[in-house]
């Protein structure tokens, strides 16, 4: 467990040896990336191994940084960090993999790369919400960059917009948190502290900042009517990025809304319950309708993965144990999932065929052109579907089955969106892939030679499935590290309406 | 006896795993592996059935604080003889597609497609808890498109894949949250223990009963299986007709102690108005297998009618009174799957010898070039007309029973179906095998080889012997001990009064000829029937083209037009117009600065004067 630190200080290490070995080789920067998203990995897994569930968050440092404002820093984990902190590693890795043909300079691309990873390791490990907001937008600079320079249709907009949004989440959180600080008089950043803070203040000053809190990090989880920036910003991205996007940043705000947000304000959570399931709900179903009519592949994509996480939203809004493990396993299982369909559809098909438009693809026999990516993309339509043995069926179970225990309703509102889902995952499966058979002439004089998949996205999408396969068909493994952390007292006090 | 359950289990797993991975260019491999595979499934399913005991095990699968999923086996007499039919059609299916698939190209992947198949069919057969029935369930799904699927070069098998998919996600949807709610009031989803004790809710068996509704096919969910007729003939037969489709009326019998009054009737009658509806429409096509897929529906409405019938009348559901809707059910479930997977054979090998040809009024005169499937396709059609001695006749008269007994309506219901019944089946009958050719492909048709004609045999000689239980020894007791008997000869004497009424005017009215006799003899009946078949395909396309799409184009035009621009555009342009203006007041000139700093002053004097 006390390794686990170096994830962040390997990442940025990494990052500053890309930078300046990217400057003569990029092949090397390549090497360096791909090594150092392993090692931080490996290290994740090594720690995992040694980890004994227990509903309490372990210190792992825990420093004086700021001492006159009570700054600390404090990184410690639980099981919650733990499966976010795997799914990190794995993004990670099959996003270089998915990166291997970047060819403009190169070395600053995964310099950038690796800073947003290290920001990311860095948040799911704070247990201060300075340091943890100080990462967190460590995460979010790189992207603009990533995304204005390598990035494709509309970039600069794309980018622009992506940042805005973040910013403008992180500074209703750090309104907040301010706020808790000074008014509540708390005597530093910690979590505990702040949630001590928070009780000594008024009803409708609590409702507020809880308000604040969540809607801030909630922006960058996606949530309905504040997700615009996702896909506009998936589709400007280089597709590693996307995969980054939507398989750990959009977590990131999920993640805010677990740890931070429903824990400082215990018993906000039962106000503003209505209000989150509903809009959890209304984008579940709205973004899967709109994905059902997109023509560009990737905002297909897209808004899937706004889709899919309002299922983590309603998971985290539903205030039980089931409902909010589940929406964790949904963070895992989204992150693999949303990070296989990205892989896909902009490395595999969009830098071959040069198009997403999905009326064209249905123009090119792509079955038989990439037998390879028309599989991958099928197994991943199947596992974005939620189909029994991949890692999004226990995960949506659990949160409908806990959301019926809050609200039956809602819950039917979400299966409705199951439905939704397999509606637009079989169109894009049959327009994209099997749109249409070589044997027909028109289609045969278009028949590229595209360049076969490469070994590293191979790699990148074995990775991936079998993520995805291994936790659907043994789900334990990553609820058994859930479970307890969600006894914590501090979880508990949310849980369980707010009576500690 | 587990060893054995595991092993049926787990074996279709294997071969479809060893096929996906190694054999999918290796056809011949593929196809004997998964034909091995299933000759292998149906002795393990007569050697379980034989030994007879009940046993059932289970382990945790996840487990979320104080809530846990499990996987477990139950096994009893029900299973065993819901994996016999299963192991047996399968069996059949598989050395038939030897030789119906044999020119395919992408045998490996059809061979792969079965396999999976029969894995989540026999996962169904065997959960002992409704969430694993569930998981089956989708598998099920999700090998029935793929095997639909098998052509998607042809749009409209890719549409129909498509179909068949979302309209059986619809009935999951039901499924799904009746299985939470069941969850949710009775704390538990195993099958023993809620026989044990549950809560009667009229709601939960409604709920799961739409299930039902959609992989077994009842209105209004009944679209998708016609569509999935596009799919290779021997799919047609074990998916579409014998197994996955009688998975609806399985699963209501696995969870009989859940039913209520209310929920039987509406069960009764959803299954009623399908057996009557799709033997209408059964009347007017023309393509082979369209007969054959509507008629199943029909038979599957007999067969949810039969549960449905079981206890309409008695005041609390209990056990003794439903059995006789399960006995009921399940016989005519089990007659049927041989007779109903005999015919679609038969049809696949006679669509094989006409070189694809599917409709029946460019067939004709096959009884001379196809004798052995000519004879065993006749069995077929005498089994599911009711003739006496063969197999439906006994199991159809078990439920006119039943109906009679209960619900008159019914009874006068399903006692026209059975007129319809013979009506269709012998048009059917005349125009593809009497008469002379009407089509090259028909005068050149042929006999397949050995691998065609061994199944049809096998499946014929069942479909005469299925419907006598005292054949079966004890296998089964627990099933077929629960079937109504008749005293007296009524029901068989009006039972066969409506067939030979049917027979008789289907006799007189269709001759072997190119041109459907019923629509030049009374168009106004036969656009009519049509009509009433086109209907509901109508209403969803007008849905989904017009309702749907709309609603979806719409929200898209939001989204895209005011959420991304008006608000979030027109919030930056806001900013950016701000901005503008601001830049505006510096002009970098000296002068413009001081003019500035005067006003600035005048207005912190005027403000300290108190003027404001």
């Amino acid at each position: 467990m006390n390794l686990l630190p170096w994830t962040i200080y390997l990442s940025f290490a990494g990052a500053l040896l890309a930078l300046v070995a990217g400057a003569r080789s990029a092949a090397a920067a390549r090497g360096i990336a791909l090594v150092t998203a392993l090692a931080s990995w490996g290290v994740v897994l090594v720690a995992a191994t040694g980890f004994t569930p227990a509903p309490k968050m372990v210190t792992l440092v825990d420093a004086p940084w700021i001492e006159s404002l009570g700054i600390h820093y404090h990184l410690a984990a639980d099981g919650i960090s733990l499966v976010l902190l795997v799914l990190t590693g794995l993004a990670a890795t099959a996003g270089v993999l998915f990166s291997w043909n970047i060819k403009e300079r190169t070395g600053e691309f995964f310099a950038y790369f690796l800073t947003l990873i290290g920001g990311v390791y860095g948040v799911f490990l704070s247990a201060d919400a300075f340091l943890f907001f100080v990462f967190y937008e460590i995460a979010i600079v790189p992207k603009y960059f990533l995304i204005a320079n390598w990035g494709s249709t509309n970039r600069e907009y794309g980018a622009m917009k992506l940042v805005l949004y973040s910013f403008a989440g992180s500074a209703l959180v750090l309104a907040a948190l301010l706020w808790i600080y000074a008014a509540g008089g708390a005597s530093g950043f910690g979590l505990g502290e702040l949630t001590a803070a928070a009780a000594t203040l008024g009803r409708p000053e609590q409702l507020a900042v809880f308000a604040l809190l969540f809607l801030g990090f909630a922006v960058l989880a996606g949530m309905f009517p504040f997700h615009t920036w996702a896909p506009t910003g998936h589709v400007a991205a280089p597709t590693a990025v996307s995969m980054l996007l939507a398989g750990v940043v959009m977590k990131l705000g999920a993640y805010g809304c677990l740890r931070v947000a429903l824990p400082l304000v215990p018993d906000a959570l039962a106000f503003w319950q209505p209000a989150i399931l509903a809009l959890a709900v209304i984008g579940i179903v709205y973004a899967g309708l709109i994905a059902l009519v997109q023509d560009d592949f990737k905002f297909v994509i897209g808004y899937s993965s706004v889709s899919h996480m309002g299922f983590v939203l309603l998971g985290l809004g539903a205030g039980n144990v089931r409902a909010a493990s589940g929406a964790v396993l949904q963070m895992f299982s989204h992150g693999v999932i949303a990070g296989l369909l990205f892989a896909v559809v902009g490395r595999m098909v969009y830098e071959r065929t040069h198009t997403r438009k999905l009326a064209d693809l249905r123009q090119l026999p792509l079955h038989k052109l990439l037998p390879f990516a028309a599989v991958v993309f099928v197994i991943a339509g199947l596992a974005s579907m939620g189909l029994p043995g991949f890692s999004g069926f226990p995960a949506e179970l659990a949160i409908l089955i806990g959301a019926w225990q809050t609200s039956p309703f809602w819950a039917l509102g979400a299966a409705l969106g199951v439905l939704v889902a397999a509606a637009f995952t079989l169109r894009a499966i049959q327009v994209s892939f099997f749109g249409k058979d070589d044997r027909d002439p028109v289609a045969a004089d278009a028949h590229h030679h595209y360049e076969p998949i490469s070994v590293p996205e191979k790699a990148g999408a074995f990775l991936l499935i079998a993520a995805s396969l291994v936790v659907g068909l043994k789900p334990d493994l990553l609820f058994d590290w859930i479970t307890p952390a969600l006894q914590s007292p501090a979880f508990q006090a949310v849980l369980k309406g707010g009576t500690p | 006896m587990l060893q054995h359950a595991i092993l049926v289990l787990l074996l279709p797993l294997a071969s479809a795993a060893i096929i996906a991975l190694f054999l999918r260019r290796a056809g011949g491999a593929a196809a004997g592996l998964a034909t091995a595979v299933a000759a292998a499934i149906a002795a393990i399913a007569i050697i379980l059935a034989i030994h007879g005991e009940p046993f059932s095990a289970s382990m945790e699968w996840l487990r979320l604080g104080d809530f846990s999923l499990s996987l477990g086996i139950k096994f009893d007499d029900l299973a065993a003889l819901m994996l016999c039919i299963v192991g047996i059609v399968g069996l059949c299916v598989h050395v038939f597609s030897l030789g119906y698939m044999h020119d395919d190209p992408c045998r490996g992947r059809y061979f792969g497609g079965l396999s999976i198949f029969m894995f989540s069919m026999i996962g169904i057969v065997l959960a002992d808890n409704l969430f694993m029935m569930f998981i089956f369930w989708e598998l099920v799904g999700f090998s029935s498109y793929t095997l639909i699927n098998h052509f998607h070069e042809k749009q409209s098998a890719a549409d129909a894949a498509k179909k068949a998919f979302i309209v059986n996600r619809v009935g999951d949807f039901g499924f799904l949250l009746g299985i939470v709610a069941c969850y949710w009031l009775n704390g538990t989803v195993n099958l023993t223990e809620l026989g044990d004790k549950h809560v009667f809710s009229t709601m939960i068996p409604l709920l799961l009963f739409c299930g039902a509704v959609g992989k077994s096919a009842q209105l209004p969910l009944h679209v998708w299986l016609p569509d999935a007729m596009e799919g290779p003939t021997p799919v047609s037969a074990l998916i579409h007709a014998a197994t996955m489709v009688a998975a609806g009326i399985y699963m209501l019998c696995r969870i009989n102690v859940l039913m209520t009054p209310d929920a039987l009737t509406v069960i009764m009658w959803v299954g009623t108005a399908t057996a009557l509806y799709a033997a209408l429409c059964a009347i007017t096509q023309r393509d082979i297998k369209k007969v054959l897929a509507y008629s199943t529906l029909s038979q599957l409405g007999y067969m949810v009618a039969a549960f449905g019938l079981g206890s309409t009348h008695a005041e609390e559901a209990g056990a003794a009174v439903l059995a006789a809707g399960v006995g009921a059910a399940m016989f005519h479930l089990t007659t049927h799957a041989f007779f109903k997977a005999l015919m679609f054979l038969g049809s696949g090998s006679v669509i094989h010898g006409c070189h694809h040809e599917q409709d029946i009024f460019k067939m004709g005169g096959l009884k001379a070039k196809m004798p052995l499937t000519f004879i065993t396709f006749t069995i077929g059609v005498l089994a599911i007309i009711g003739m006496p001695f063969l197999a439906g006749f006994f199991s159809k008269d078990a439920i006119l029973h039943l109906a009679l007994e209960n619900n008159h309506a019914v009874f006068a219901v399903l006692g026209f179906t059975v007129i319809l019944t013979a009506f269709y089946m012998v048009r059917l009958w005349i125009l593809v095998f009497l008469g002379t050719p009407r089509s090259e492909e028909s005068a050149h048709a042929h006999e397949g080889g050995w691998s065609m004609t061994l199944p049809l045999v096998l499946l014929a000689v069942l479909s005469v012997l299925a419907g006598y239980t005292s054949l079966y020894g004890h296998l089964f007791d627990g099933v077929w001990s629960l079937i109504p008997h008749e005293e007296g000869l009524l029901i068989p004497l009006i039972g066969d009064a409506l067939m030979l009424v049917g027979l008789t005017a289907a006799w007189v009215l269709y001759k072997p000829a190119a041109d459907d006799a019923l629509a030049q003899k009374s168009p106004g009946l036969f656009g009519a029937l049509g009509a009433l078949k086109a209907s509901f395909d109508k209403l969803y396309d007008y849905y989904v083209a017009k309702v749907q799409q709309r609603f979806a184009m719409l929200l898209n035009f939001l989204e895209q037009v005011i959420l991304s621009g008006l608000i979030v555009r027109g919030g930056a342009g806001l900013a950016g117009l701000f901005g503008l203006g601001a830049r505006a007041a510096h002009v970098g000139s000296l002068h413009a600065y001081v003019y500035w700093f005067l006003a600035g002053v005048a207005l912190l004097w005027a403000y300290a004067a108190g003027v404001f």
